[in-house]
């Protein structure tokens, strides 16, 4: 098995905890689910969202069970817009539920709850509980309840690893099992359909000039004869894990497990996505990270 | 500079004495002796700190106070951090006006606790008397914040015209919560009569037995969902026995006072089998 000597290159993200809670985990994970449908990639989404992990009564701020979602965007301005339109969509209107800052440390705060009180149309009212405002708004099954404020991460998006493998199979089957052994882990989410990319990108296209990304010919298998590839011979199919945290640390703990994982039958070789170095200040070196080096800390500041 | 300040009362009180004087955060500036020079009142006649109570350590934000103290009015006034605590009971007006910190009261205390306090907290394992958490005399409001724990009961007007924080007690006197602004007024047993009137916003809730005012209207039964927040807190930081069928129960809400703006309510806890 190979693990190639290259980086997995990210960028700098914004993001936030979102914990909701409800009368039983179903319609937790109903909320949340819908809350992180449609929130893959930024290319298109606006955001990159998907659960981090569930949560017992014990770990939850009113008792009751619940789900922690992490939400990112590129930058600080369209971060409360999509907490905002989403909470409001997804979390407000399913039954049972509320909603609570789950970064409450963090002291840059953006108003979540605050613009979302006034669906109360005067009716809504607010409590101090531990120095934090939560805002009681009227609906139709009773009351819902959101925090004020909620904290913002300096994030990081965008750690990858693609698996090459011999066939279809191969690569589905280590794939799944990355994404098995990385489930739950705390400060990451892989917001593609069960973690997994098939479709992995390259910046813009050779042919439409308008498009942003296009897809990844150098390490599409059925290209292999008429593009400049990247396949090594033997290789039949690739994907990609995409994984978004709070910190560097945590993507690289994730990586190093989901990589451990993915390496079994039927894979050739493990290999990251990267730009050269001038896309994203974040990078998490394979090797470095497959020897328990995860402290690796970014050069460059992330944008703003 | 000591870990604690403790004042130890020399003889048993035979008049009250105004000592508000008395504070965590300022005596936490002052040595022994100057905390001994500290005036305190008795009627018109200023009486130094050091011939009523013995003191030892210095510099120090957490005190203790010891003896019986029940004739020692104004303890904690205006307090703006610390630790302060009463092994014995306490008289008037502890912790008026406090804007933070921790008072804590083994025995009793008597009227106008925590009268206007804005933040910190209170936590009598006694009975406390009237007007806790209320304001002060001519004032508009309350208190704005903080909380008051009272292990034992209250008496009349207990968070009368308060405007915000929380005050718990196991049972209240007449006219509880009257004239509430805003603010919690949570009783884990019984409330008398008056209860709530004149309330604007402020939520008022009974564990235990309550007679809802005329001016108040039955709106629903349900769970709301800021009080398993709010219990599951007082739980946790103050050691209080919330039970869990409180915590996640079911409550009648009466919207009140309606000859007010009717905004404030009384949730009413329902026992399920």
């Amino acid at each position: 098995m190979q693990i190639d000597d290259t980086f997995a290159e990210a960028f700098g993200m914004r993001g936030v905890r979102i914990i909701i809670t409800a009368k039983n985990q179903k319609w937790a994970r109903e909320s949340a689910n819908k809350l992180t449908g449609f929130a893959t990639s930024v290319i298109a989404c606006k955001c990159e969202a998907a659960v981090e992990r569930e949560l017992t009564p014990a770990e939850t701020p009113d008792g009751r069970p619940g789900i922690s979602v992490l939400l990112f965007t590129m930058d600080s301005d369209s971060l409360p817009k999509r907490v905002i339109e989403r909470i409001g969509q997804t979390v407000l209107t399913c039954p049972t539920t509320a909603c609570f800052d789950g970064l409450p440390d963090f002291p840059d705060r953006i108003a979540i709850g605050k613009p979302l009180r006034t669906f109360g149309d005067g009716f809504q009212g607010s409590k101090m509980i531990d120095g934090q405002r939560y805002w009681r708004l009227p609906v139709m099954e009773g009351e819902f309840l959101i925090q004020e404020t909620f904290g913002k991460a300096k994030g990081v998006g965008g750690g990858n690893f693609l698996i090459l493998a011999e066939s279809a199979d191969a690569a589905l089957d280590a794939a799944e099992a990355a994404v098995d052994a990385m489930a739950g882990m705390p400060g990451v989410i892989l917001p593609f359909p069960g973690g997994i990319v098939r479709s992995g990108s390259k910046v813009g296209a050779k042919r439409y000039k308008t498009m942003i990304a296009s897809t990844n010919d150098a390490f599409a298998p059925t290209l292999r004869a008429i593009t400049k590839t990247e396949l090594p011979e033997g290789v039949n199919s690739v994907l990609e894990i995409v994984l978004d945290g709070l910190d560097f640390r945590s993507i690289a703990k994730a990586m190093q497990v989901g990589i451990d994982a993915a390496c079994r039958a039927g894979v050739h070789s493990i290999t990251a996505g990267n730009y050269g170095g001038k896309l994203g200040p974040f990078h998490f070196h394979l090797h470095k990270i497959m020897s328990g080096d995860v402290e690796d800390a970014p050069k460059v500041e992330a944008p703003k | 500079m000591s870990d604690r300040i403790t004042l130890t009362l020399r003889a048993p009180l035979a008049r009250a004495l105004d000592a508000d004087a008395i504070a965590p955060d300022r005596l936490a500036a002052l040595s022994a002796r100057e905390i001994s020079a500290l005036e305190l009142w008795d009627g018109r006649t200023v009486v130094a700190l050091g011939d009523v109570f013995t003191v030892s350590g210095d510099r120090s934000p957490s005190v203790l106070l010891e003896g019986d103290l029940a004739q020692l009015h104004g303890v904690g006034t205006l307090m703006g951090g610390g630790t302060l605590e009463i092994t014995g009971s306490v008289g008037n007006s502890l912790g008026a006006r406090m804007r933070g910190g921790a008072i804590t009261v083994l025995g009793s205390a008597g009227d106008d606790a925590g009268s206007a306090m804005a933040g910190g907290s209170i936590v009598v394992a006694g009975n406390v008397g009237d007007r806790a958490g209320g304001a002060l005399q001519g004032a508009s409001k309350g208190m704005t914040g903080g909380e008051i724990i009272v292990r034992g009961s209250t008496g009349v007007e207990a968070g009368a015209r308060m405007r915000r924080g929380i005050l718990y007690c196991a049972s209240a006197g007449a006219g509880a919560g009257a004239g509430m602004i805003a603010g919690n007024l949570i009783v884990s047993g019984t409330i008398g009569d008056g209860g709530g009137a004149g309330n604007k916003r402020g939520t008022i809730v009974a564990l235990g037995p309550v007679r809802v005012p005329p001016t108040y209207a039955y709106a629903c039964t349900y769970r709301p969902p800021h009080l398993s927040l709010m219990l599951l807190s007082l739980r946790k930081r103050f050691d209080l026995l919330v039970d869990d069928a409180h915590v996640h129960g079911l409550f009648k809400r009466y919207s009140g006072d309606l000859a007010e703006i009717g905004k404030g309510e009384i949730l009413e806890w329902q026992a399920t089998r």
